[in-house]
């Protein structure tokens, strides 16, 4: 299972090299929209390994990520903090949040979960506005730094967080810690008469997932130069990351990459019909959810039984 | 960038990305870029009123026989979208300036983008004070802002300006409660009237601010009425049906004023089945009144294009795009600086008024002059189904007058 | 008289609420099914109304039919394009099905919200009341509306109840929802079952559409607060349980307007959801759920 044919990492390869290369040839515009998807597409990954592996019904990514992304933006706007050290606050911010979220998760499971992290989104909604005077409520916080103002520089660095995330994140899934949580997503019982501890490892997959949804939030919020509920609390943001991963296939991490790209990409591709664009990405997601519940990966022949 | 690079990149991010413009004729179109929430009725009218105005100064000839051409987006109310687009609209179609939104969470947002990418930027329909403090702050670094609206600040004195006027001393009215939406551009709002109200004469007894998804406004009315006040101060954008709704099923013993955005639409009294009847908002223009002899002619010619009246952000957007067009057409360029000089020579009649921008040392630097001599905007009240002047009383072409369950006080 | 106030306004509120969950709950009970789209459907009810009473002068009556009509086919393309199609699908396993028909109702809900701010834009409207005038309850000026809201959200739960208890088709429903594969085998229908609860569940979300927009108004935007606030009263109820949902829909509806009047109007929807965190933690199967 964990190993793969030497052609296919050779093409692998081949094709992050021109990922790499990309900011020498599109322009800025191009690299703008892909900057966007790699950091949603950490956002679906880190998902996925929650829902894919442990088989928890986390409807509440935001959650994460907004504290991620409020915990780099105001320790940046609010202390000074320089942007790295502010990232790393966010990321702790999300750690405790992701850890605050598993200990619910040891007792409950499907749609009771999925409302309870559906409330912690609304909660979290509810500080950023009441609290509007460290927070910026409504109107979103402005952080003074940026990681730049270059697209190929925003770019690059947004390929190479996806890459380092995307890889750990495989390598945690296909893990002896994988296949636990997988073990005991499915049959709880079970994955404990085996011997395994299942709540230790079930809350490390919540702190995993947060901290790379919370870095990814941070990444996002210096990348746009703003944090607001808009762009990464609101449950409409959630909703986005949840298709995504289920789209571009479930239990297969870079499913989520893939779903991300090309949930934004087709955005950006529909534009001309303005309005209605959201429309028409709800009903391509739609069509493949029921047509093809394996997601866009699911549509590749040679993954068959992987 | 050479075609081949686009090309190249083309076929990594999807054909149809990365349209290669060739058109290198003469008359090489100047493209302005529009934000904007085209589901709302503001949205739809900051589209509206620009693409009205690029059509008649195309037809007029152009800027020097370049036409405008519109690129006009959506940001679905959402600061990711609208900062993406914004910088699409610079970096893909080269837009020389970027006109629009109504919302001042999301003019927050690009402010910084169009600062770092010395863009000219024209925020035509959100009010929050701090669009133009931005520009104050750091003008050096800000001054491609322009805020071509008015700030709450103003909002807030043309409504006691037209209080005064019409509420105190026609009907002798004292006392008031501040009702305002939790939202950005009511705090500065909310600032001037109750610094405002008591010097025309209007005792403030509470000031009431609510959540913009409050559903029920039940509890807020009768908060309001256990305090008798004479007149309620509104300070809605994102709300205006339900409590306006609520106020007229409820009779509610009140007076209703303020500033009631949507209220301004013509489409209002469909919306709210009538129960708008009473109601007293400050907005931009009034139908049927001249503010200047380009405002009916503007009103007209969107009516017969749109079918419908148009909505205060379509004022403010119309006047914007003249003004820019104007200003190339001084600068004689398409580069930021010479733009940002030019536009702030602006000196022109415009549909809201006479259109002006205040400079560097303004605390509202890059916004709208206000005043009798520049913009004010106008009080207009539902009467019978039909939006009327009240104030300035100048332009007036009715009296206020209130719904049954209203009391007027006696002098 | 603030007392009475909260008395009133609470009732009305939570009838509502009650109403527009209720549909929820039965579908959950019967098929397993959480629909997503929910709040899609309540608001297609309430624009179509609006749309043909006012924009095309219709009348409230004809405005008011034509809406819960036009929810009830909206319900029942939701089970045959989209629930359907995925509980028959044998590429989903049947431990993710819950996940499938959740994340494809969400999108559904999605494109309805889509299209309506597309047709009518997102500026929200009112349903004209069928009743107009306000009347004094113990010194309480209270809309008529209101009362008859009330009132026809009770006649309808009423004829729901005899409904299930009283007919042979509800006692199938009521056994389909604690065992179907017993029913299956006893011969009767399940697919016939689970239209004809389709079938309510879209008349009921219909009316609750209507009667919400005419006293809270609606519009595009409303969507996702709508399902929103049903998932809440149903899970705090007890998935499945039409008593719970009653129940928990006046106690979130009493919530929300004391902390309205006695708080913030802004905090309203606040202790709600941490008394909802902190039921489904102490006991996570809601106040009367059977799991």
């Amino acid at each position: 299972m964990s190993t793969i044919p030497k052609s296919r990492l050779a093409a692998l390869a081949v094709f992050l090299i021109v990922l790499a290369l990309f900011p020498l040839g599109a322009n800025g515009y191009i690299l703008g929209v892909l900057t966007t998807a790699f950091y949603f597409a950490v956002f679906a990954m880190s998902w996925d390994l929650l829902f894919g592996y442990a088989g928890e019904v986390n409807f509440g990514p935001t959650f994460l990520i907004g504290l991620g992304a409020y915990g780099a933006g105001m320790s940046n706007a609010l202390l000074g903090l320089p942007v790295p050290l502010a990232i790393v606050v966010g990321a702790l911010a999300a750690v405790a949040g992701g850890v605050a979220l598993a200990i619910p998760a040891l007792r409950l499971s499907g749609p009771y979960l999925g409302l309870i992290t559906l409330v912690s989104v609304l909660l979290l909604q509810q500080a950023i506005v009441i609290f509007a005077g460290v927070t910026g409520g409504e109107i979103g916080l402005s952080v003074p730094d940026v990681l730049s103002i270059s697209s190929a520089a925003n770019y690059e660095y947004a390929l190479a967080f996806m890459l380092v995330s995307g890889l750990i994140l495989f390598l945690i899934s296909r893990s002896s810690l994988g296949m636990i949580l997988q073990a005991a997503g499915q049959d709880q019982v079970a994955a404990a008469a085996l011997g395994f501890n299942a709540t230790r490892h079930k809350i490390l997959a919540f702190a995993v997932s947060a901290l790379f949804s919370g870095l990814a939030g941070a990444f996002l919020v210096f990348y746009l130069g703003t944090a607001s509920v808009s762009a990464v609390v609101d449950i409409s943001i959630g909703v986005r990351v949840i298709i995504a991963a289920v789209l571009g296939g479930r239990r297969t991490i870079i499913g989520g990459a893939i779903g991300s790209v090309f949930l934004i990409v087709a955005g950006e591709l529909l534009r001309p019909i303005g309005q209605l664009s959201t429309f028409v990405v709800a009903l391509i997601a739609l069509v493949v959810i029921v047509l093809f519940p394996d997601g866009l990966l699911g549509l590749l022949p040679h993954r068959r039984g992987a | 960038m050479s075609r081949k690079k686009t090309a190249f990149a083309a076929a990594f991010a999807g054909a149809a990305m990365a349209v290669v413009p060739v058109a290198a004729q003469a008359a090489k179109p100047i493209v302005v870029g529009i934000t904007s929430e085209i589901g709302t009725i503001p949205g739809k009218a900051i589209a509206n009123g620009a693409t009205l105005a690029a059509e008649q100064i195309n037809a007029a000839g152009g800027i020097d026989g370049r036409p405008i051409k519109l690129v006009i987006e959506d940001d679905h109310l959402s600061t990711t979208d609208a900062i993406r687009s914004f910088q699409r609209m610079v970096r893909q179609d080269h837009a020389v300036a970027i006109i629009g939104t109504f919302v001042s969470e999301v003019a927050l947002a690009l402010e910084p983008w169009a600062a770092r990418l010395h863009e000219p930027y024209m925020i035509t329909g959100a009010a929050a004070n701090e669009l133009s403090e931005y520009v104050h702050k750091d003008f050096k670094a800000h001054q491609y802002i322009f805020h071509a609206y008015m700030p709450a600040a103003y909002l807030a004195r043309a409504v006691c300006d037209a209080s005064k006027a019409t509420l105190v001393d026609q009907f002798h009215m004292k006392t008031a409660v501040v009702m305002s939406e939790d939202a950005a551009w009511t705090k500065p709002l909310d600032a001037g009237y109750d610094s405002c109200l008591p010097k025309i004469g209007l005792k403030v007894l509470d000031n009431i601010r609510f959540a913009p998804n409050t559903s029920d406004f039940t509890p807020i009315y009768q908060k309001i009425e256990t305090l008798k006040p004479n007149v309620i101060i509104a300070g809605w954008a994102h709300v205006g049906v339900q409590p306006t709704v609520q106020w007229a099923q409820q009779k509610v013993p009140v007076a209703l004023a303020g500033i009631n955005a949507q209220a301004g639409s013509d489409v209002f009294w469909k919306a709210t089945n009538g129960a708008t009847e009473g109601v007293i908002t400050g907005s931009t223009a009034a139908p049927g009144v001249a503010i200047t002899p380009k405002t009916l002619p503007f009103t007209d010619a969107y009516v017969k294009k749109f079918g419908y009246s148009p909505a205060y952000s379509a004022y403010s957007t119309y006047d914007a795009v003249y003004a820019l067009a104007d200003a190339l057409k001084r600068a004689k360029s398409t580069k930021p600086l010479p733009i940002v000089h030019a536009l702030e020579q602006t000196n022109m009649v415009g549909t809201q008024g006479q259109i002006a921008f205040q400079g560097a040392k303004s605390k509202f630097a890059h916004a709208l002059k206000y005043g009798p001599d520049y913009v004010t905007g106008v009080a207009l009240q539902w009467q019978a189904g039909q939006q009327k002047c009240i104030w300035p009383l100048k332009l007036a072409n009715a009296k206020a007058k209130f719904p049954g369950f209203v009391p007027v006080p006696k002098s | 008289m603030l007392a009475i106030q909260i008395l009133i306004d609470g009732f009305a509120i939570s009838t509502l609420y009650a109403l527009g969950a209720l549909g929820f709950t039965l579908i959950f009970g019967v098929s397993g099914v959480l629909n997503l789209a929910h709040g899609g459907l309540m608001v297609i009810a309430a624009m179509i109304a609006w749309y043909l009473d006012t924009s095309l002068g219709f009348g409230p009556y004809v405005g008011a039919l034509a809406g819960v009509a036009v929810c009830l086919v909206a319900a029942l393309v939701t089970y045959g394009g989209i629930v359907r199609p995925i509980e028959n699908s044998r590429a989903v396993p049947a431990h993710e099905r819950e996940l499938f028909v959740l994340t494809a109702t969400l999108l559904w809900g999605v494109m309805i919200q889509e299209s309506l701010s597309y047709a009518f834009t997102n500026s929200p409207i009112t349903v004209q009341p069928l009743i107009a005038g306000t009347v004094s309850i113990l010194g309480v000026r209270t809309p008529i509306n209101e009362i008859f809201i009330a009132a026809v959200a009770w006649a309808v739960m009423g004829a729901l109840w005899l409904l299930v208890n009283r007919t042979q088709v509800g006692r199938r429903l009521l056994a389909a929802s604690i065992n179907p594969r017993a029913l299956t085998l006893l011969g009767f229908e399940l697919d016939r079952i689970y239209l004809f609860v389709w079938v309510i569940y879209g008349l009921l979300a219909g009316i609750a559409g209507v009667l919400l927009g005419s006293f809270l108004g609606s519009g595009s935007d409303y969507v996702p607060g709508l399902t929103g606030s049903a998932f809440t009263i149903v899970v705090l109820g007890g998935l499945g349980s039409v008593s719970g949902t009653l129940i928990a829909a006046y106690i979130v509806g009493y919530i929300e307007t004391v902390t309205a009047y006695l708080v913030s109007p802004s905090l309203r929807e606040v202790p709600a959801l941490i008394l909802l965190v902190v039921v489904i933690y102490m006991r996570p199967q809601g106040l009367l759920g059977r799991r």
